[in-house]
Formats: structure tokens, C-alpha cells, sequence
């Protein structure tokens, strides 16, 4: 039951991203202070506060949440890295253009949504992108806010996590806003 | 574990951004959110409000078309020449046009209690 966030990606605020350790016995997952739920992917949302391109590697990019700064990597080195040389090429090329446009997206001052596997880079939490929407809706980030918070009250914080937890369907919110609460449904109509 | 290089942009109402709040400090990175009551051209200094609160923002490195009246939303340095004068040197900034406002400073209010649970239990 412990591992039932393993393969979700886990709506974090940075604050609380950024104090993730991983685990002594596997150090691709990561667990939180306030539980021991392993975790290996995330999903934050921000506006990007800075943008480091290196043509062909990758780009290195900031999301700030508010709360603290998410380092984030998005490799771009699919035609030149060994690790993708028994791969398809044809698949290969995909997903350097896949790469390539979602490089494409991340411009300073965009507000996106950025999800990933959680990895460490010189004692630096982050996460390696594997996918990056642009937010364009001004109300996105204060609705990731509520989301973050109701999901480390409800689920993240308690154990054992069942899988509809996982999904957001946690009831019993211990958040008091009307306001607060139109949102929350309209984001469980929406899933 | 270490934290990014880059400083992240507190989030502070202008209606708390008083010469007596924590944020109020030189060189104080922080997220600020209000209407547009004037801009100046010549200098890029763009005068933002929340009701009566108002401060000063620094715009010359941002590429925005400034519209009087609309909602924008910055992160940047807070520079401090007196108790009354601060400015805001931008490195961030965006129109928020449509932001729900009320709700915005209602989830702020949330998230910071959400934020002082979670570093007391780390803490303890």
C-alpha cells in the first residue's frame, strides 16, 4: 500500500518539493518530510523565471510557485546520446521533435504546468520534463494552490494512500473557503 | 537538500507591503499583484494599486504592453530609497486580466497557514 504514489505524478508546491531526500535503498525515489510515501514523479505549475538553452542537450529552466523555485531539466539530445542508440530511430526522431517543441513552449514569464520524474543534480532536487503546458487561464495557478494543499492534507500526508485518494476524490476537506471549495468541484467535474 | 540559485518571489499583497511588514526589506525578492493606475514611458515605471496601497515597479527589462486599468502580476527586487519609496525592479512580469481576485487573496491566505503547518511539523 506504501507504494501506491510511485507512478503518480505527485502535485507538489516547491517549498515541499524542495525538501525531498531520496531514498537510501533506492535513490531514483524520493520521499517527503511529513510522510514516507516514495515518490518518483511530479507535477508543478508556475510562472518560469528562467530559461538556459544549450542547443542539442538541453534546456534548463526555473518554475516559481509562489512558495520556492523548482529546478526543471528537458533533455533535447535525443540524436546524440548513446542511450537512445538501440532504440527506433524513427521513434528516436519523434521524440527529439517532441523535445524540440516542447522547448519550444517554455518562455520566460509563461505561467505552465510542468510533469516529470523527480531527479537529483548536485544536491539539488528537480525534475526531468516530460511534459509542459502553457497555463493560460490567470485563476490556474491559485486552483493548483488549493489542489496542493487538499492533496497533501488528504492523501499525501496520510497512510496507507488508497488509489482513490490518489485520484483526487478525497472527501472530508478540511479547507473552509465556499470560494475555495467552487473551485475544487469544478476541477473534479473537469477530471 | 539544496534549493535552486535562482530566488523565488514571496507572495505579499501591496495592502501588506507596509515599511513595518517582514517582506519590507532591501533586495527582498517578492511576487506582487495589482491594477495598473499609471505608466511612464521615458522611465518603464508602471504604478500599480490594490485599493489604496500602490507601489512603484521598475518595467525596463520586461517586453509588455501596459493597458491602464488591467490587472499585472510581477516578480522581482524590492529596492528601498525611503520608509515611503520602494520600487519594484521586475524581472517578471504578466497581464492577469480575468484573475478572481477575492479568491486569490482568500488561497494566499490558506496557503501560508498550509506553509506554517508543514515547516512546524518538519521542524518538530
Amino acid at each position: 500500500m506504501e507504494n501506491t504514489l510511485i507512478n503518480t505524478h505527485v502535485k507538489l508546491l516547491a517549498f515541499d518539493f524542495n525538501t525531498l531526500t531520496p531514498l537510501p535503498s533506492d535513490s531514483s525515489l524520493f520521499s517527503r518530510t511529513a510522510s514516507p510515501t516514495p515518490l518518483s514523479r511530479a507535477e508543478t505549475l508556475g510562472l518560469i523565471t528562467s530559461r538556459d538553452l544549450k542547443p542539442n542537450k538541453f534546456l534548463r529552466f526555473t518554475i516559481d510557485d509562489g512558495t520556492g523555485c523548482i529546478s526543471c531539466i528537458l533533455w533535447l539530445n535525443h540524436l546524440s546520446s548513446p542511450y537512445f542508440s538501440r532504440r527506433d530511430p524513427a521513434d528516436v526522431r519523434r521524440m527529439a521533435e517532441v523535445a524540440d517543441a516542447l522547448a519550444c513552449v517554455v518562455q520566460v514569464g509563461v505561467v505552465a504546468r510542468v510533469r516529470g520524474k523527480i531527479s537529483l543534480f548536485r544536491g539539488v532536487v528537480q525534475i526531468t520534463v516530460t511534459d509542459v503546458g502553457v497555463e493560460r487561464d490567470p485563476n490556474a495557478e491559485i486552483l493548483h494552490w488549493l489542489q496542493c494543499v487538499k492533496l497533501a492534507r488528504k492523501c499525501y500526508d496520510v497512510l496507507p494512500c488508497s488509489s482513490s485518494q490518489v485520484d483526487g476524490n478525497c472527501s472530508g476537506t478540511s479547507i473552509t473557503s465556499p470560494v475555495a471549495h467552487k473551485w475544487m468541484d469544478a476541477d473534479k467535474l473537469s477530471t | 537538500m539544496a534549493s535552486p540559485a535562482i530566488s523565488f518571489g514571496a507572495l505579499v499583497t501591496l495592502k501588506e507591503l507596509t515599511s513595518t511588514s517582514p517582506h519590507f526589506k532591501e533586495g527582498a525578492s517578492l511576487r506582487v499583484t495589482g491594477k495598473l493606475q499609471d505608466y511612464n514611458v521615458e522611465t518603464a515605471i508602471a504604478i500599480i494599486n490594490d485599493g489604496a496601497a500602490t507601489l512603484q515597479v521598475d518595467t525596463q527589462h520586461l517586453k509588455i504592453n501596459f493597458r491602464i486599468s488591467s490587472i499585472y502580476q510581477f516578480i522581482g527586487e524590492l529596492h528601498i530609497d525611503s520608509p515611503e519609496e520602494a520600487v519594484l525592479k521586475a524581472r517578471v512580469g504578466r497581464n492577469v486580466d480575468g484573475i478572481d481576485l477575492n479568491l486569490y487573496y482568500q488561497s494566499l491566505k490558506l496557503l501560508q497557514e498550509f506553509q506554517s503547518d508543514q515547516i512546524r511539523k518538519q521542524d518538530a
